[in-house]
């Protein structure tokens, strides 16, 4: 009789569980943001080309982050206000990983450009008492915007250990970021949800539901890509796997197509280049390819798309060290990088006074202009601001270079023939 | 209400729970170290006393469990009814075929887990109907074998997660942690540790002299 009645329970618990699955929303493809009118790379385009080239825009503007008074900062992210404004966010504390270390804010006025006085958004106290437990350490923030237009703020925290032992968590604000709701926890991991930590931007799926890049970076380091829905992981997808690549970047390349990526954490004498893997699935699944040719640090990268197509890259472009930082773009179309700027460069300096130059994020305001951010010796974070006639240059620049290298390729294969 | 208010309830819940769980395992010990076994009633008591010890603040900044959260996160639905069901007066320990199937299950499960290959057994716990019917297909073994026990844990779980019952989506976090695989590994351990000094027994009596 027993057995019966827990037979007819485990029966229960199967309609429940199958009901569930089935309310489960359909894997969607990725949102795509259309690129302005595309056009042909025919006379007429280069020769506009070669005449922005040569036209003078404004050089890109250099300002610091609002000083918090603590000595050590890092792992700055930002966000476009509906209003049209940047807003920052940034760990400081004594050191990285200290308990006196705070999540903070800044909002930057594109018309005064100058950033408001810092506020802290999350402190180790407030996200152990909205979490229900012990909190040791708070870092590296990561906005996203929900569909209903809230903002929602990525976090990881730490309760023993380094950094491989984190966890995410996300707080959401109703006003812009002014207040935040208690944190919610994301379990991401069968292991005590250990090490799954956040550092680039969202994706967003069609159904209004987000694809957040994550990483772990204990036994394994490797990337995964979280469905998330507001505070929660509904499904997670691996994108790399062994001990090779965090901190995946994601490229959306159509709605079900994408590129990512990562920073390499490979053991000496591997290739110190940058790791990619590729979905063609709307990130259902990931295959690991050929890595990208340019040298990685095992160092953050940070990247975005422009609403001309033209896609930007910001990384330490040497094989050891941090001290050189460099923005690069790339043509889809072409698939080369190439420099555009150098954004820091203590190459010249002894070893000992180089200083660290690291963990960029980028974003765009109206889709042809970028705001960076990144880590300026652990001490500052420093904002650059390219605006669109400045990125437009640089892009027809880079289309000129490749319409030229076309037509010395050509001429040589009609010569072959 | 709002959903502020549900994650606050579901906070002190998961807090309650684990609370429960930490008693549990306290006086697991204390009749480890008992040579009488304790009675029902003390059992409860013990569990009132050392639950209410953990989970109030007491004073400090954080309740004891939260601490203890902080490091084992929320445990798996299937460990904590195992945990609170050795409690009770007709309590049988599970089966060495389930601790066996545990052992199993958590040494290929946690490598992949972990990112060994681009495989994710994980992944099948957020909405795999082939992962939710081998559970319950488990579930049927367990009660076929006559472990009814386990049939009801099984199935609390399955209905646990589709309640959102803990923070994850995940069913794997509703059957499985590392703690529970570290119980089945020490029992299985043991198990076959006690065959063989049973056997070496055996051996000696029986040796022709």
């Amino acid at each position: 009789m027993s057995r019966v009645m827990a037979l007819c329970f485990l029966l229960l618990a199967a309609v429940i569980g199958f009901l569930h699955i089935d309310s489960r929303p359909v894997w969607a493809p990725f949102a795509v943001t259309p690129i302005q009118a595309e056009e042909a790379l025919d006379e007429s385009v280069t020769t506009k080309n070669k005449a922005l080239v040569k036209s003078s825009v404004a050089t890109p503007q250099t300002n610091w982050l609002p000083d918090t008074g603590a000595p050590s900062v890092h792992a700055a992210s930002l966000m476009t206000l509906n209003d049209g404004a940047v807003r920052a966010f940034w760990f400081a504390g004594t050191r990285e990983g200290a308990a006196d270390v705070s999540i903070y804010s800044s909002v930057y006025d594109t018309k005064s450009a100058n950033w408001s006085a810092p506020t802290v958004v999350m402190d180790r106290i407030s996200a152990e008492k909205g979490l229900s437990r012990y909190v040791a350490k708070l870092g590296n923030p990561v906005p996203a915007r929900l569909p209903d237009g809230r903002l929602q703020l990525f976090f990881v925290t730490v309760s023993i250990g380094g950094w491989a032992g984190s966890s995410i968590s996300s707080i959401i604000s109703d006003d812009e970021g002014i207040t935040w709701s208690n944190p919610q926890r994301l379990i991401s991991s069968p292991l005590l949800n250990l090490s799954t930590l956040v550092k680039s931007p969202s994706i967003a799926f069609t159904d209004g539901l987000m694809g957040v890049p994550a990483y772990h970076e204990w036994i394994g380091r490797f990337g995964e890509f979280l469905r998330v829905d507001a505070g929660r992981v509904i499904d997670k997808r691996r994108m790399s796997s062994g001990r090779n690549a965090i901190q995946p970047l994601v490229y959306v390349n159509d709605t079900q197509d994408a590129t990512a990526y990562f920073r390499q954490t490979r053991s000496a004498g591997l290739p110190k280049k940058i790791p990619v893997s590729h979905t063609q699935n709307a990130g259902q699944t990931w295959q690991q390819s050929e890595d990208l040719a340019i040298a990685n640090p095992n160092s953050a990268v940070s990247g975005m798309a422009l609403k001309s197509g033209a896609r930007i890259l910001v990384l330490n472009n040497i094989e050891n060290g941090r001290y050189r930082l460099v923005m690069l773009m790339s043509d889809p179309k072409v698939g080369q990088w190439q420099m555009i700027e150098v954004l820091e460069d203590d190459e010249a300096l002894p070893d000992a006074q180089r200083k660290e130059f690291s963990y960029p994020y980028l974003i765009t305001v109206d889709g042809n202009d970028a705001h960076l951010v990144y880590t300026w010796d652990r001490k500052k974070i420093r904002h650059r601001y390219f605006s669109g006639p400045w990125l437009k240059q640089a892009f027809a620049k880079l289309q000129v270079e490749a319409q030229v290298q076309t037509q010395e390729i050509s001429p040589t294969r009609q010569e072959a023939q | 209400m709002n959903a502020s208010m549900i994650n606050s309830i579901m906070q002190t819940l998961a807090l309650i729970e684990l609370s429960i769980t930490c008693a549990v395992v306290c006086i697991w010990m204390l009749q480890k170290l008992s040579p009488n076994p304790l009675p029902f009633a003390v059992k409860i008591f013990l569990i009132l006393l050392i639950g209410n010890i953990l989970f109030w603040p007491l004073g400090m900044d954080l309740p004891l469990v939260a601490y203890v959260r902080g490091i084992t996160g929320d445990l798996s639905i299937v460990l904590s009814l195992l945990l609170w069901s050795s409690l009770l007066p007709s309590h049988k320990p599970a089966p060495i075929a389930f601790k066996f199937a545990v052992v199993i299950i958590a040494l290929c499960f946690y490598p992949l887990a972990l990112g060994f290959e681009m495989i994710d057994p994980y992944a099948w716990g957020y909405g795999s109907i082939v992962f939710l019917a081998a559970v319950l297909f488990f579930a049927l073994v367990c009660g076929l074998t006559n472990w009814n026990k386990g049939v009801w844990i099984i199935a609390m779980a399955i209905i646990a997660w589709a309640a959102h019952w803990h923070e994850s989506a995940n069913l794997w976090d509703y059957l499985l942690d590392p703690f529970l695989a570290i119980w089945a590994i020490c029992a299985c351990i043991g198990v076959l540790y006690g065959r063989k000094r049973d056997k070496a027994r055996s051996g000696y009596l029986f040796r022709p002299g």
